[in-house]
């Protein structure tokens, strides 16, 4: 491939057809892979990128942990095929490098202090790359987190803004990536406070200040399309039954019980909230004991209960660390 | 890191093959549904997806100009990678590939090189200088057991929609791969004295031995992998064998010559 | 009503003082944290569609052994987190040679967890009337956040599955069930609550498990078995598969008189 001779065409539309504020197609798929904890497919463009979500899990080995916080561990990788000149397989200088802004764009939405010492694993897989790979892995990993179940200030999304003879455009198609004067790669939360940026190539600062401007338009149009695509994961199920849900507190994971009363129709509704009211109290109680099977449970153990003797905690942490030394 | 199964869930898998049964409702000799989707990569020269059940690989083909070995110097030459990418499984662990890994690249090596299925005199330019080098690549994305049979299906199925970039390289007119067989490999484990064919996750956690054949159209076996730590009988080799090719016969029938 | 889907960083309510889990407090207004379901019938909360079992003090959980140290097990929870439980914790003398007898790699066992520190270490207790290991049956694996479906309001739901398969049944707050029985019952029940947990978001969910219990017992009488438990008979009449939700509704009363 050589460099075009021109980037617009007489309407000042772009090599592919878009405006200079348009992003290249998105489709988003929410929950692709069985084995991770949430997942999602993306293709933007001609990339296409897989993101799934591990975690929080136990993570080891044991020094790496820190008692006040999860730490995220984000994975950028190409395979060896998504590009036109085969790569080699693992990581690289450059892999190493987006992984490391990728998590960091991440860090402040996610509430890793909910988890201490555990990890929240992030692996991308870029299947087929075709410019801005590392912001469309970005965006498929905001998917997967919240299809696992991580709890987040809100979404990450993450966009290109570019300049091609020396005009700024959004969403830098191959062409524009390959020859173009500059690439400014952003990532921001919905408050679009920046999580990530970097920048290679030349800019003014006028011209940045209005590449800025482009690229909160490109990563609100994202965040659009990202929130469509977890609305719609659920849309086998009309309203009217999503109302009838039980309730968990949640992250803390207690747990409350409230089997719905069937509700037929609206008109009955302030009987109905505070029927439920009344059983919710009541379910706090009935929890634990319909939890356990009582009856079949009485039998075995008959020793009394008081803890008489405190585990000593040195030698558990030393115990913990021999365990995992002879694993 | 090492998932723990539970003695309870490997009594529940073995005591249901003791009745005969699987823990997904198949019979033994039933394989999961598999899906195979070719041209999915368009940066890939070929490329396939392959399902089997929940589990999922990407299987990618690229060609590059390269220098053949000098004890074959007039063929082109095939290298096949494997990775176990931590997306796939919470056991799979980033870092280069272990002796899994590297075992099951192999063995799908072996099936492609060994049945001859692709005629690689035909990507020789010139003797002892220029050849095409084929790049295999496995990608696997979800690991719901028996990754092997998935791999070696996606790599023969992405070969033969494989186009060699002649052009693109200044070498002539481009040109499909000369694909002139179809190796299919399929695993068997022993359970119990049992053999079920097509692993599930934890059938293949339960089992003590695994045997994987891989065989061509006229039925004769091109490839085999005995792996695990239990030993198989004489009959069970020669059954899992007949088992294979039969199995193989139907995958190829279905998905390989469709495509 | 006002429950909803709602994904992280939503605008929720501007009455900050009724913020409930799965939600945070930013400038005077409530967001939520979490990818699930809204509920502010009372305070505001949100119930996230998936996520890990998070260990708190006092549940009762099912674990599996992972390591066996001279003097503790490490129990894996399902969880962020895995357990230790100390051989002072268990409720009988136990000398260092004999703890892989008592419980060994891949032993599970009820367990409830005793105390979590900040810093998220778990300490599990078996010293109680009931903990034990666990040795026959089987144990099915179920969202932590669909346990409350499981059980059902007042445990209607899990007195309703007891009743209709004969099988015990413990469910863990961390999501691993219990159950032990007939193995073509625990089949039955296997089904059922695999049909409760992909279908946790539906209604009338009591009645289509227990018409799906029926229906798989009605299949199972004619080949081998009369399982099919009596006192439904006296609830249910003849036609199952014309169960109403309001049978349904009959059904979790009579299992639960003094609800009403």
């Amino acid at each position: 491939m050589s460099k075009p001779e021109k980037f617009f065409d007489e309407n000042g539309l772009r090599l592919d057809g878009r405006r200079v504020d348009e992003i290249r197609p998105m489709k988003i798929e929410v929950g692709v892979l069985s084995r991770a904890d949430g997942s999602c497919y993306l293709e933007w463009g001609n990339n296409k990128v897989l993101a799934g979500v591990f975690g929080p899990r136990e993570l080891h080995p044991r020094r790496m942990q820190r008692p006040d916080t999860a730490i995220v561990r984000y994975r950028y990788n190409m395979a060896a095929f998504s590009v036109e000149d085969r790569i080699r397989p693992g990581p690289n200088r450059r892999s190493t490098e987006i992984s490391k802004v990728s998590r960091e764009a991440f860090e402040p939405v996610i509430l890793t202090h909910l988890y201490p010492s555990a990890v929240i694993d992030v692996f991308t897989e870029v299947l087929q790359a075709d410019a801005g790979t590392r912001t469309a892995a970005i965006n498929a990993a905001t998917i997967a987190l919240a299809d696992a179940g991580i709890p987040m200030k809100g979404l990450v999304s993450a966009c290109a803004v570019g300049k091609v003879d020396g005009k700024l455009v959004l969403d830098l198609g191959k062409d524009e990536d390959n020859y173009g004067d500059a690439d400014l790669p952003v990532a921001m939360t919905q408050d679009g406070d920046v999580t990530l940026i970097q920048m290679d190539g030349n800019l003014t600062q006028d011209e940045f200040k209005e590449a800025m401007e482009l690229v909160k338009v490109g990563c609100k149009q994202i965040l659009d399309i990202q929130r469509e695509a977890l609305k719609s994961k659920f849309d086998q199920f009309d309203t009217e039954e999503i109302e009838e849900e039980t309730v968990v507190e949640a992250p803390k994971s207690e747990v409350e019980i409230d089997e719905t009363v069937e509700v037929e129709t609206e008109v009955v509704v302030t009987e109905e909230e505070e029927v439920v009211e009344t059983e919710e109290e009541e379910v706090v109680d009935t929890e634990e004991e319909e939890v356990v099977d009582t009856e079949e449970v009485e039998e075995e153990v008959t020793a009394d209960d008081e803890n008489d003797e405190e585990p000593d905690k040195n030698t558990d942490d030393e115990d913990v660390e021999e365990g995992e030394t002879n694993e | 890191m090492s998932e723990v199964m539970s003695k309870l869930k490997k009594d529940y898998v073995y005591n249901l093959m003791l009745k005969g049964q699987r823990e997904d409702g198949r019979a033994f000799d039933e394989m999961r549904a598999i899906t195979v989707e070719t041209n999915v990569i368009d940066k890939a020269e070929g490329s396939a997806k392959v399902q089997y059940g929940d589990t999922q690989v990407l299987v990618g083909v690229k060609l590059q100009l390269g220098t053949p070995f000098p004890d074959s110097p007039d063929v082109g030459v095939i290298i096949t990678s494997l990775e176990l990418n931590p997306i796939a499984s919470p056991t799979f662990e980033s870092g280069p590939p272990r002796e899994n890994a590297i075992e099951m690249a192999r063995v799908t090596d072996r099936g492609i090189r060994e049945s001859g299925a692709i005629d690689l005199t035909k990507l020789c330019i010139t003797k002892g200088e220029k050849v095409w080098m084929i790049f295999i690549d496995v990608h696997v994305l979800n690991d719901g057991g028996n990754i092997l049979d998935a791999a070696s299906l996606g790599a023969i199925a992405a070969l033969m929609t494989a186009k060699v970039p002649a052009e693109r390289n200044g070498v002539g007119e481009d040109f499909m791969i000369p694909v002139r067989e179809m190796p299919v490999g399929i695993s068997v484990v022993d359970i119990g004295g049992e053999l079920i064919v097509d692993p599930g996750r934890n059938e293949e956690a339960v089992c003590d031995t695994k045997i994987s054949i891989t065989s061509n159209q006229d039925g004769s076996i091109c490839a085999m992998q005995k792996s695990g730590e239990g030993a198989l009988s004489e009959k069970q080799v020669l059954k899992a064998v007949t088992l294979a090719c039969e199995k193989a016969a139907k995958v190829r029938e279905n998905y390989l010559l469709k495509i | 009503m006002n429950k909803k889907l709602v994904i992280p960083g939503q605008f929720l309510s501007s009455n900050v003082k009724n913020a409930g889990s799965g939600t945070y407090i930013d400038d005077g207004k409530v967001y939520s944290l979490l990818y699930g379901i809204l509920n502010d019938k009372k305070r505001i909360n949100v119930l996230p569609f998936s996520g890990k079992y998070i260990p708190s003090r006092n549940d009762l959980v099912i674990g599996t052994v992972i390591v066996v140290t001279p003097s503790n097990w490490i129990f894996e929870l399902g969880s962020a987190f895995d357990g230790l439980l100390h051989v002072s914790e268990f409720p009988r003398r136990i000398e260092s040679a004999q703890m892989k007898g008592v419980m060994s790699v891949g032993d599970s066992a009820i367990i409830r967890i005793k105390d979590v520190n900040p810093a998220m270490k778990v300490e599990i207790t078996m010293r109680e009337r009931g903990l034990r290991v666990i040795k026959e049956g089987r144990v099915i694996e179920i969202m932590s956040t669909k346990v409350p479906r499981l059980i059902g309001h007042s445990g209607s739901m899990i007195s309703m599955l007891k009743k209709e398969t004969n099988c015990e049944i413990f469910v863990g707050q961390n999501g691993r069930v219990w159950i032990n029985g007939k193995d073509n019952d625990m089949d039955r029940l296997g089904k059922a609550i695999d049909l409760i947990s992909s279908n946790s978001n539906a209604s009338g969910l009591t009645d289509m498990v227990y018409k799906f219990l029926k229906s798989e017992s009605d299949v199972e009488d004619d080949v081998d078995t009369n399982t099919v438990s009596e006192d439904v008979e006296d609830i249910q009449t003849d036609d199952v598969e014309e169960v109403s939700e309001d049978t349904s509704r009959k059904i979790d009363m009579l299992l639960d008189p003094e609800d009403e």
